[in-house]
């Protein structure tokens, strides 16, 4: 069992390297980077405490925005999601990245006292 | 901290009396009003030392400011019979002070200087100024006035035109007083005078009744006191008795003497003379019943005596004065009736009746007493139901006393001493905090031999040394024996659990107890368990209290600099990986297009959040909003310019950054 688990993933894993674009492995990259980020500042809250309250905060919700629009960008940036997507090219949607993150961090920066 | 006793325990009783009155009276008048009539009759008058008082009014306003008051205060005294001191000088005051354009000034001056006699006040406008005032629209009082004026100045007036004109100025104003003034006027007018006289029965009838008791009318003791007197000075013109019914001329009465303490002068004048006009006046002539002897009836003093006498305090002929009852105000006991008063020897008004006689128990009693005059005279009112109140005392005496030392929690039977007033016991009594100090004591009316109570029954505890004094109230049962309960273990709070020796008194009082008595009885020794706490926190309540500083909120307790700096490195971290991520992965950044556009893209967006970072550190919102406008133009403008490049060559490998 665990030896055909071990199949599944080397399995995957290779597909993962061969099918898919440079581009979305790019961002897929930067949502580990996001995520781990995540991780350690939750980490810390829960093991020190929460103090400062709105640093924590916008901290964490600037890492959970950026994974939401990182993931979005994915998405639309999907050459397989290209119907879906007809009338959005990955120009558009890497322009769209840019100016939703301009938003939230200025929301964040606001926020972090 | 000592007190008197009577005066004290009266204070009280009264208090308690007057609670009890209230009822009692409540329940009586409704009674009264439908059998007799209310008891209206007035009970005082006017005393020589309340005429006194009033004469020094007069007195106190000369020099005369003004002719009103010259008026007021010479009428005054020649009602009280006084001579007006330094005549002369007081009409040449007169003459000074008197305005001759004011209609009001010249009446003053004018009646004034009449009642001073020999004394002529003479201006030559007088006479215009006067018939001038005398005309439809002016005042009833002007017109009045100048009508009086011309009278008393003895100048020839024309009756018949004043009539006219007082009346038409009545229809304007009808008020009591301008009434009153139209009175004064009418008993020196000749003709037909009915009208005026008509008026009366309508004036009188809007006066405002008080507690059943008064009558007044809006504008106090002196438009009272003018309406009054003037309708019976008109009356008295008249011949004909005024149509105001019998109990409102009391309540009138009433109401006067009520106010004898006034100081203003024209008030006090008005009440003087309409006082003079309910005793001299042809009609209603009301009686005074007052009592004269104290309230307290005693062994001693057995007689209530009562003065019976006009408002003024004038004899008023032979009487015959009888007590018809004597009601006990708590349980309403008649103790006597249709009881003849005697004629005091000494004085002619003054009638007497021995009202231990009937025997009365201690307390209070209202004493019902009608006045019939041995010739018969109409013009007395008030003569039946007049009420006077006074009380029967008793002297009291203190028997069966015992005092004793008994334990907390045995019933035993203590161990007591009897004790005998005004003794002391000879030994002292000690008490420790497990027993307690027991008293008995009965009260016996030493005139009916009865066990009674007293309304004040206190012991007094003294501590010899300290002074401090301590009282308890002693409770009396169904036997009528009191009792003083002292358990000393339980009561060591009251006493500041100060042990040695205090001296016990008993304080006996009561209203109607002639003998009240404060008796030391024994000296005692307490023993108080060993003060727990220091007596009693005695330290001063009005000491300063600590300042009232403010105080910021306390920042929490943050993390050790060690934990903060390794989780930075942790948070940073993962931009390692991702570095590490991308180059494995193989980002070109040799692809980069080096045109205008595209670097001006990077550099704004890197200006964006640069200028986040100065919101952070120092700037505020506006002006990082005014600095994120001017920044996203150029960054809009190269972006577009940008992606759009690289869509249109989107068949090339597509790559950024």
């Amino acid at each position: 069992m665990p030896e055909k688990l071990a199949n599944v993933i080397v399995k995957f894993y290779d597909e993962y390297m061969q099918s898919t674009p440079k581009k979305l492995k790019i961002i897929d990259a930067y949502l580990v980077y996001v995520l781990i980020t995540g991780i350690v500042q939750f980490a810390y809250c829960c093991l020190v405490g929460t103090f400062p309250f709105n640093s924590f905060l916008s901290g964490f919700i600037s890492t959970v925005g950026s994974f939401i629009l990182a993931v979005c960008l994915r998405l639309q940036s999907n050459p397989q999601n290209k119907l879906e997507f007809s009338g959005i090219s990955p120009e558009r949607s890497f322009a769209d990245f840019i100016f939703a993150h301009v938003i939230l961090h200025l929301v964040v920066i606001n926020f972090i006292g | 901290m000592s007190f008197s006793i009577p005066q004290y325990d009266n204070r009280l009783r009264s208090i308690l009396t007057s609670i009890n009155m209230a009822k009692v009276l409540s329940v009586v008048g409704l009674l009264a009003i439908a059998v007799v009539g209310q008891a209206l009759t007035p009970s005082s008058f006017l005393t020589t030392v309340d005429q006194n008082r009033l004469k020094s009014v007069f007195e106190a306003a000369s020099p005369y400011a003004d002719t009103q008051a010259a008026h007021y205060s010479i009428l005054g005294l020649k009602l009280l019979g006084a001579t007006i001191p330094n005549a002369q000088d007081a009409c040449k005051v007169i003459s000074k002070v008197l305005d001759g354009s004011n209609v009001a000034s010249i009446y003053y001056g004018a009646t004034a200087a009449k009642a001073l006699g020999n004394c002529k006040v003479e201006v030559p406008e007088f006479k215009k100024t006067l018939t001038d005032a005398i005309k439809e629209d002016s005042s009833v009082q002007d017109i009045v006035f100048a009508y009086l004026a011309l009278k008393s100045l003895g100048l020839p007036a024309d009756d018949s035109a004043v009539s006219k004109a007082i009346l038409a100025a009545l229809n304007t104003d009808d008020s009591p007083s301008s009434h009153s003034y139209a009175f004064l006027a009418a008993t020196e007018l000749s003709g037909d005078i009915s009208k005026f006289v008509d008026n009366i029965e309508d004036v009188v009838a809007q006066a405002d009744e008080v507690d059943d008791k008064y009558l007044q009318f809006e504008g106090g003791l002196f438009a009272t006191a003018l309406v009054v007197d003037s309708a019976y000075k008109l009356a008295e013109k008249n011949k004909k008795a005024p149509t105001i019914a019998q109990d409102k001329v009391l309540k009138f009465a009433n109401y006067f003497l009520s106010r004898k303490h006034v100081h203003q002068l024209k008030s006090a004048y008005q009440f003087l003379s309409v006082i003079k006009t309910l005793t001299t006046n042809k009609f209603h002539v009301p009686v005074a019943v007052t009592l004269a002897s104290p309230v307290a009836v005693t062994q001693a003093d057995p007689s209530v005596k009562v003065q019976v006498t006009d408002l003024l305090g004038g004899n008023l002929g032979e009487m015959t004065v009888t007590a018809d009852s004597a009601r006990h105000l708590e349980d309403g006991a008649v103790v006597l009736s249709k009881k003849q008063f005697t004629l005091s020897a000494s004085e002619k008004s003054l009638f007497e009746l021995n009202f231990l006689e009937a025997k009365p128990a201690k307390g209070f009693y209202k004493l019902t007493i009608s006045v019939v005059p041995k010739k018969a005279d109409a013009k007395l009112i008030g003569t039946t139901g007049a009420e006077v109140e006074v009380k029967v005392t008793t002297k009291v005496a203190i028997e069966n006393v015992e005092i004793g030392v008994a334990d907390k929690d045995q019933a035993t039977a203590a161990r007591t001493t009897r004790l005998v007033h005004p003794n002391k016991a000879a030994t002292v009594i000690e008490a420790d905090y497990h027993q307690k100090i027991v008293m008995k004591f009965q009260l016996k009316d030493k005139t009916s031999g009865t066990l009674m109570t007293a309304h004040q029954a206190f012991v007094r505890l003294t501590n010899l040394e300290t002074k401090q004094e301590i009282i308890f109230v002693t409770e009396s049962d169904n036997s009528l024996t009191s009792k003083f309960d002292l358990d000393v273990g339980s009561s060591a709070k009251e006493f500041g659990s100060v042990s040695g020796k205090y001296s016990m008194e008993l304080i006996v009082g009561d209203a109607v107890i002639e003998n009240p008595f404060s008796w030391l009885i024994a000296d005692i020794s307490i023993t108080f368990p060993e003060a727990s706490e220091a007596p009693a926190n005695t330290t001063n309540q009005y000491a300063k209290k600590p300042e009232i500083k403010h105080k910021f909120n306390e920042p929490e307790k943050r993390p050790p600099a060690t934990v903060s700096l390794a989780f930075t490195a942790l948070v940073l971290l993962p931009l390692l990986i991702l570095l590490v991520l991308w180059l494995r992965i193989g980002v070109n950044v040799s692809n980069f297009p080096i045109s205008l556009s595209a670097v001006g893209f990077h550099v704004c967006l890197g200006a964006i959040f640069g200028l986040y970072y100065c919101y952070w550190t120092h700037l505020n919102m506006f002006q990082t909003l005014r600095w994120l406008g001017i920044i996203a133009v150029p960054t809009f403008f190269f972006g577009n310019r940008l992606l759009s490049a690289l869509a249109s060559k989107s068949q090339l490998p597509k790559k950024k950054k």
